[in-house]
């Protein structure tokens, strides 16, 4: 009785295997790396590519750092977007990405963002400098909009000013957003298109930099290397820059970069 | 793959000496925080019968099954622009973005585990114990000083111990509290995801490695410790 009872239990276990088994083998997967700060356009490009060629996309989303570092570890992608060009232009250099794929799709503003209201009346970066003042960058090593903080202050000579009032590195801009809108900070660095989301409307302010100081960036997409010959992500990767992607783009506040 | 002498060197790094000093202070602070709240707390909780006893034990127990991110956002509207915030201000405590807040963030995390331990360690001693004590005319503070605590030696040394692995390995809750800032809010956890994020893996393993040992430690002088008693 006892031993039927696990003969039984034996072949179940086997069918519940060999159904897990065939659940893997399924159409065709597509992977993103992108740069957290692209989450709002890039789950829309997702979907509405996913419907059109019934496959499925996984993106990870992760700073600029973290998505180059993974592929550092020899993780594969399909599709790189992080948050500014260095980081595709560094990846081409070590062989990861197919140079020709590149494609620039829309620039990337840094702003410096306050609470709403602006209570503290900032103008400029020179007030970031104020004594006193609460500032939330992002971390230079971690995210893009952090690196390019800290050389736009520095290009301005106000690095070592600001650095003593900076009272947070936070990892991604996203959790940058996050401090800003709940009032925890006085003045932050962040992205233009970020202060668009839901999470911070209403509650932040942008004030923009002033031109001649502000270091504009690029987001481009790229194929993996691994992926050159598969048509489905080269399709992709040229939906993401398309007209219909660009309508996307420009609805969560990015800016086209003239091709 | 980062070879073992890319760990060794990891670990003298001076990021490392910080997180892992960092880690230790503040978890020995909050552990010994925790403690001091949760034998009151589990106590009463146990002993004492009061209305509305079991909304208070649902609120206690609510943190375990929060994400630590959700705790994080708790605490940070908590002790952020509230009058709460503000009258510790005035007093020259600040809980955001400093390693003060790191203690509190790793105290809420742990508190709620600890409290349950204690609980159960009390609902499994006798009662008569402490009413014979009584009757031979202990107070009741006495009473839970001199009898209830040394025979719930071991539950007191295994919520220790949980309490201290908890707190040193809470991770989004101090990320969000604290800010987890690169050398300065940066605990063992926060050392493992920064260098995820920096695509620095081997000081991601590293730390991840270190953490693992730390937790070892403790809970084998946990093991031994209760084989003595």
């Amino acid at each position: 009785m006892y031993k039927s009872k696990l003969r039984v239990l034996t072949i179940f276990m086997f069918c519940l295997f060999f159904l897990g088994l065939t659940s893997v083998v399924k159409a065709e997967e597509l992977r993103i790396f992108s740069g957290a700060g692209l989450m709002k356009p890039m789950e829309e490009l997702r979907q509405n590519f996913e419907k059109k060629n019934n496959v499925t996309i996984s993106v990870h989303y992760g700073s600029s750092g973290e998505i180059f570092g993974m592929m550092s570890m020899g993780q594969t992608c399909d599709v790189f977007i992080p948050g500014a060009e260095k980081y595709t232009n560094d990846a081409v250099k070590n062989g990861w990405l197919y140079k020709p794929s590149i494609i620039k799709i829309v620039k990337h503003i840094p702003v410096i963002v306050v609470p709403a209201g602006n209570p503290l009346n900032i103008k400029s970066l020179d007030d970031l400098a104020r004594p006193g003042l609460k500032v939330a960058l992002c971390d230079p090593k971690s995210a893009a909009i952090g690196k390019v903080s800290k050389k736009l202050l520095g290009k301005c000579k106000l690095w070592k000013k600001v650095e003593p009032n900076v009272v947070v590195f936070a990892p991604t801009c996203n959790q940058l957003l996050i401090y800003t809108a709940l009032d925890q900070a006085d003045a932050t660095i962040n992205w233009l298109d970020v202060t668009t989301w839901a999470e911070g409307r209403g509650k932040v302010q942008t004030i923009k930099i002033d031109p001649a100081r502000n270091m504009i960036k690029t987001i481009p997409t790229a194929l993996h290397i691994s992926a050159k010959d598969n048509p489905l992500a080269v399709k992709l990767n040229d939906y993401i820059a398309s007209s219909e992607g660009m309508a996307v783009w420009e609805k969560w506040g990015f800016e086209a970069c003239t091709r | 793959m980062p070879t073992f002498e890319d760990v060794w060197m990891n670990l003298q790094s001076e990021e490392m000496r910080f997180s892992l000093t960092l880690s230790l202070i503040t978890g020995l602070i909050s552990s010994v925080l925790v403690m001091l709240f949760s034998l009151p707390i589990g106590f009463a909780l146990s002993r004492l019968r009061f209305p509305g006893k079991g909304i208070v034990r649902t609120i206690m127990d609510l943190p375990i099954a929060f994400p630590e991110l959700v705790l994080g956002l708790c605490l940070i509207l908590l002790f952020g622009k509230t009058p709460i915030g503000a009258a510790l201000k005035s007093i020259g405590i600040n809980f955001v973005f400093t390693q003060e807040g790191v203690v509190v963030a790793q105290f809420f995390t742990a508190l709620p585990y600890a409290i349950r331990i204690m609980k159960s360690t009390f609902d499994f001693i006798s009662p008569r114990m402490e009413f014979i004590s009584r009757s031979l005319g202990y107070t009741q503070f006495e009473t839970f000083i001199k009898v209830s605590l040394p025979l719930a030696g071991k539950g007191i040394l295994a919520a220790s111990v949980i309490a201290f692995a908890r707190c040193i390995g809470t991770f989004g809750t101090v990320l969000i509290l604290a800010g987890g800032s690169y050398m300065k809010t940066e605990t063992l956890p926060v050392t493992l995801y920064l260098n995820i994020s920096y695509g620095n893996m081997g000081m991601a393993l590293t730390s991840g490695l270190l953490l693992v040992a730390v937790s070892f430690a403790a809970i084998f002088v946990f093991e031994m410790t209760e084989v003595k008693l």
